[in-house]
């Protein structure tokens, strides 16, 4: 703040966006709004829209001056015009509301997220230690879900068993998609109803999150045998899978990486399917956002830095067997990178009884 | 973000009964003569969109135009290959891919308003800056209305549906209570049991906060780790069933249940029966009345815009907001007894004026 010349930043945040908010003052809104008001020096000053959040807040944190209003943005609207004549700036363009970011307080206000942003990349050796547990709490994750994934279960009820184990082991949060089926599956959702069904691939996207960072791991099994067409997949989206991680160093681009997992893709005549057509990214950032920056695509200029954090996924559409999934978390080393995530790499199969 | 089941039952929900809520807003948008509602969501604020359309977005943001007339169109910031997902389980005229959330919404205005237009907002003042700043800046930036205010007067009381929705809510909350383990010592065994008691049943999302020790403190904390259960805890469960959201809370002891507490439950439903839309408030008790213990803290709280529950009233603060008979509400209590502190929370059907309000479940 004091290189950027801002005496007092306001961070905005939500249950949706609470990554700015945990890491400028380490508080995690449930519900509402939340914001909080960081000057250089001495206690931050939160303002949340529930009673019961600020209560919390309080507890968690002693030392932070926390208070409550059913209009929250108001309020800060008005202890920001308190501040009179000092250096605001405000975070982040994701969950700044638009009364604070455009409102009457505009022409006063200056942006903070690409600041917030740049400082969210690499990680300090606290966070990385937050990102290792939370990897090995998604190997362990991953065992849960292949346990519970069995002939005639609906796809919420695995889910339901990996969110137990989480609770279990005091994990408040998980990000968690799946799919399931065979060649019509175009990627993955939410749990439905659909009951697995014996011959289905199963994707996973598993991503619980530890002291407020999240580390992500994606396999793909077979329920059954699989067949030779499922073997043939798998080799490619490991090769890709291995060739992402081998370009994961300093000073390569994320489009770097991209590239090279897209690259085993069009070697193997799969080209159409690493397109937007058929896949988002290649992977993307990790750390208190489960979808952080920057995303692995191939025109991704951005730079990798020692402690950055990252999820190489090749996940996309397969032509002969679906949407497959295969992913690691990384940490960027000063030559390389270290794999954090340890489930072995390979095609999975559960039982049919 | 969203992780427990996600879908469209038309038993559940007709959608005759989506398009008559539409149909009501859209009677509201031509009566205050406006082009066009734009309705954020995302999984923070998802329940306006999902009231008039059933879509919940698990993560990522959406915004849904709805214009005088014609089906609602859901600009979606997920990818495209996600769009027969939100087809399967929403009722939408139109989904269009929208990465850019403000510039797909002044992209569909131009195409569809090409002369001046006043443009509602729902909850204007909290739209994200990112979503915001395109609108704004667009020549339909000067005729920016916020529609708060228009779509919170058709949102509640809450029709038949929506009812049994939250009903099925409670019962997932309240088997849910009873999975928790007899001799649980420590709050993530709890935590686990809950979890899986109500996603198996079928919760869309469940949001438990846990006050482990009565005798140290009531606040209710969202626990990351764990924390050692005292003889007496409380539990606030919220759980979202097909996007309809209640708040329940009970109160545990290892030991039996302490007399008092039977008697704050009673005090409970006597309190919560007072309510109506002519009486937002708890206080004061009834003359007489022979309940025990004092109102330590209270929220009455309800769904009438984005968020899935918002103050109404509370013992907080002076002046509550209105709330039709009819309204779905949840009513948590914090009482302070001889033998120490008891919280409480429920659901209701808020009365009409003169009438009481009933308990859910």
């Amino acid at each position: 703040m004091a290189e950027e010349g801002i005496d007092v930043l306001v961070v905005a945040g939500n249950p949706w966006r609470s990554d700015y908010l945990r890491f400028a003052a380490d508080i995690t809104p449930v519900e509402g709004h939340a914001f909080a008001l960081i000057e250089r020096e001495g206690p931050a000053r939160i303002i949340v829209e529930h009673p019961a959040e600020a209560a919390r807040l309080r507890s968690e944190q002693a030392e932070l001056d926390v208070r409550w209003s059913l209009s929250a943005i108001e309020e800060t609207e008005t202890a920001i015009r308190e501040l009179g004549r000092r250096r605001i700036a405000i975070a982040p363009l994701a969950a700044a509301p638009y009364r604070l970011a455009m409102g009457p307080l505009v022409a006063t206000i200056a942006p903070a997220t690409a600041l917030l942003d740049r400082l969210m990349l690499r990680k300090s050796p606290s966070e990385i230690a937050a990102f290792r547990r939370a990897a090995v709490l998604a190997d362990e994750g991953y065992a849960v879900f292949l346990k519970a994934a069995r002939v005639g279960r609906p796809e919420y009820a695995l889910v339901a068993e990996v969110e137990a184990f989480f609770r279990s082991r005091g994990c408040p949060e998980n990000f968690q998609i799946l799919g399931s089926g065979g060649r019509e599956v175009r990627g993955m959702h939410p749990p439905g109803e659909r009951r697995i069904a014996a011959g289905d691939l199963v994707t996973t996207e598993l991503t619980p999150c530890v002291d407020g960072y999240y580390a992500q791991i994606c396999r793909t099994l077979v329920l059954g045998e699989p067949s030779e067409a499922h073997e043939r997949a798998f080799s490619v989206y490991n090769e890709a899978l291995e060739a992402g991680i081998a370009a994961v160093r300093p000073g390569a681009t994320a489009g770097d990486v991209a590239r090279a997992q897209n690259e085993v893709f069009r070697r193997h005549g799969l080209g159409d399917y690493v397109t937007s057509e058929y896949t988002r990214v290649r992977g993307h950032g990790l750390g208190l956002y489960v979808d952080a920056r920057p995303a692995l695509l191939e025109d991704v200029a951005l730079k990798l830095e020692p402690d950055m954090t990252l999820i190489v996924h090749p996940n996309t559409y397969h032509p002969e067997v679906g949407y497959f999934v295969h992913g690691d978390s990384v940490r960027v080393t000063a030559d390389g990178c270290e794999v954090l995530t340890k489930t072995p790499r390979r095609l999975f199969s559960a039982p049919l009884t | 973000m969203r992780r427990g089941l996600i879908s469209w039952s038309r038993d559940e929900v007709p959608p005759s009964v989506l398009d008559r809520r539409v149909a009501r807003f859209q009677e509201k948008i031509r009566a205050e003569k406006l082009d066009a509602v734009l309705v954020y969501t995302s999984f923070a604020r998802p329940s306006a969109v999902a009231w008039l359309t059933h879509f919940v977005p698990y993560w990522n943001e959406a915004l849904l135009v709805v214009q005088p007339s014609g089906a609602p169109v859901l600009l979606a910031a997920f990818s495209k290959r996600v769009h027969d997902w939100i087809r399967s389980v929403s009722h939408l005229g139109d989904v269009r891919s929208a990465p850019d959330l403000g510039r797909a919404a002044v992209n569909l205005l131009e195409e569809r308003l090409p002369k001046p237009s006043s443009i509602g907002i729902l909850e204007l003042d909290a739209l994200p800056w990112s979503v915001a700043e395109p609108i704004a800046n667009s020549r339909y930036g000067g005729g920016l209305v916020d529609a708060t205010g228009l779509f919170a007067s058709i949102r509640q009381p809450a029709d038949e549906v929506e009812i049994r929705l939250a009903r099925r809510a409670a019962a997932i909350a309240v088997q849910a209570f009873k999975a928790i383990p007899t001799g649980a010592k420590r709050a993530s065994e709890l935590l686990s049991a809950l979890e899986r008691s109500a996603r198996l049943g079928g919760a869309e999302e469940v949001l438990p906060r846990i006050a482990p020790d009565l005798r140290a403190g009531t606040t209710l904390c969202r626990l990351e780790g764990d924390a050692l259960l005292g003889e007496r805890y409380a539990v606030e469960l919220s759980v979202a069933y097909k996007a309809t959201w209640v708040r329940i809370t009970r109160c545990v002891s290892t030991q039996a249940v302490p007399p008092s507490w039977r008697a704050a439950a009673d005090r409970f439903v006597e309190t919560a029966g007072r309510l109506n839309e002519a009486n937002l408030s708890l206080e004061p008790q009834v003359a007489g009345s022979a309940r025990p213990g004092k109102t330590a803290a209270w929220t009455l709280e309800t769904c009438r815009g984005s968020p899935p529950l918002s103050i109404v009233a509370t013992g907080e603060a002076p002046s509550p907001s209105a709330l039709p008979g009819g309204s779905l509400a949840c009513l948590s209590l914090q009482l302070e007894l001889d033998d120490g502190p008891w919280l409480g929370g429920e659901p209701l059907i808020l009365g009409s004026r003169g009438q009481p309000s009933r308990l859910l479940i």
